[in-house]
């Protein structure tokens, strides 16, 4: 077991989402929904296939432009712009992919130098050992196991030590250790971040103190 | 969260130092866009012999075999990203901007790189008179900027469309034409003895254009 990093200033957040809706073309990628939360703590996001808890964490994180109404970040005393979340946000998704042809450490590196980090490879071996991926470090991602590929996933979350962390099926792939792992850095993490947990494993619900249950039709049923 | 306080400066070298990381682990562009050029000025050569005394046509045929050989990695540096499924993470560490100029510095470094293979072999193998240097340097620093700019451009306008292959060839078009045509125009005056002042500041002004309107519409490219 490792320990997390010392812990960063914990700082307020308040995430808001009004009205919010998209549409992938005339499919609906997330129905109709409103929410106010503050931070740090953990929220489960809960709901059937295609209700749109990906979407969700995707139009939280600045990846999506909603189709109707807005989300609202504030981070201790300022408010986040869309474009400006990435600084401010750590998502591991399924769909969260790395560069093959390098190692693990390369591409943590990579992230941790993008992101303007102070000392990228403190950082980095700090979070490696965090998610217990230490010894895979010099390692080729096309290497990889799927458990371990979502433990980078996790690890590139987790990389900046962000006010809000936003996990997609966070324990998918993942043996026990690794679940218990998942437990360990929400655990952790909900103590100075805002941890939003989508899922439907109710190992990974049991982690929120709230739930946001999404109501849409499922399956990106057509408008 | 501790930053060194100039992400944007820090993001793009970050991009430019992995894309050469990534280039010489796979070889992706490199070996590809000089076993083009090599070829094809190895097959002329033998086919026509030294073309000395036909310096329009040695113009431009240095810009066609630089067009070929870089224009397939080129265009697919943001292809790359969306093929590879790594575009939700370079999205998530980096501004749209700091992407592209990374990816552009290193599109203009494989062309540095790649020029410095063809563009020897060419003099060598075609027999092109020696050239004025500082001319024939500035065209050819200021070509690639265009070249560099435009297809930087396009391919990540088309990267995340469907049937991009044509898309970029008909978006391309009306873009690299009036850059070749300047660069070889100049390539060819500066072999003539003619002055290559208005060829330079056309091929300026193109890749300013070029990378005035890739500033301002990168920021909006990959909203969903």
């Amino acid at each position: 077991m490792s320990a997390a990093p010392a812990a960063s200033p914990t700082l307020a957040v308040a995430l808001e989402a009004e009205d919010l809706r998209h549409r992938y073309g005339r499919r609906v990628g997330l129905e109709r929904v409103s929410f106010s939360l503050a931070g740090p703590g953990a929220v489960a996001i809960t709901g059937p296939n295609g209700s749109g808890k990906t979407t969700l964490l995707r139009l939280i994180a600045g990846l999506l432009r909603p189709t109707e109404g807005r989300t609202r970040l504030r981070v201790g005393d300022a408010e986040v712009p869309p474009a400006e979340r990435r600084r401010w946000i750590g998502l591991a998704t399924p769909d969260l992919a790395f560069y093959e042809e390098l190692s693990v450490a390369e591409n943590l590196s990579f992230a941790a130098e993008a992101r303007g980090l102070a000392a990228p490879a403190q950082a980095v071996a700090e979070t490696l050992e965090r998610v217990e991926l230490a010894v895979r470090g010099a390692d080729r991602v096309a290497a990889l196991s799927s458990g371990m590929k979502q433990r980078l996933r996790l690890a590139f979350a987790l990389l900046h030590r962000p006010a809000v962390l936003l996990l997609d099926e966070a324990g998918s792939h993942l043996d026990e250790a690794g679940r218990r792992l998942v437990n360990r850095v929400v655990a952790a993490a909900r103590r100075e971040a805002l941890v939003l947990i989508a899922t439907n494993d109710e190992r990974e619900t049991g982690l929120g103190d709230q739930r946001i249950e999404l109501r849409g039709r499922g399956l990106g049923d057509p408008a | 969260m501790a930053t060194n306080g100039s992400s944007s400066g820090a993001a793009v070298w970050a991009i430019l130092r992995k894309e050469c990381r990534s280039e010489w682990r796979t070889r992706y562009g490199l070996n590809a866009a000089l076993l083009f050029s090599v070829t094809t000025l190895t097959v002329v050569s033998f086919a026509v012999g030294r073309l000395s005394d036909r310096t329009d046509l040695l113009s431009a045929m240095l810009w066609v075999v630089l067009l070929f050989a870089a224009l397939a990695s080129l265009s697919h540096a943001f292809v790359r990203e969306v093929e590879g499924r790594t575009m939700t993470m370079l999205r998530l560490v980096a501004s749209p901007t700091a992407i592209a100029l990374g990816k552009l510095l290193f599109n203009l470094l494989f062309l540095v790189v790649l020029e410095l293979v063809t563009v020897p072999l060419f003099l060598v193998l075609m027999g092109g008179p020696p050239p004025r240097w500082g001319p024939f340097l500035a065209v050819l620093a200021l070509g690639s900027f265009a070249l560099g700019t435009s297809s930087t451009l396009v391919g990540a306008v088309i990267a995340q469309t469907r049937g991009r292959g044509a898309l970029f060839a008909g978006v391309s078009f009306p873009i690299l034409l009036p850059v070749l045509a300047a660069a070889v125009s100049g390539t060819r005056a500066q072999w003539q003895g003619g002055a290559v002042g208005a060829d330079l500041r056309l091929l300026a002004s193109l890749g300013l254009a070029l990378l005035g309107a890739s500033l301002l519409l990168y920021d909006h490219l990959w909203e969903d």
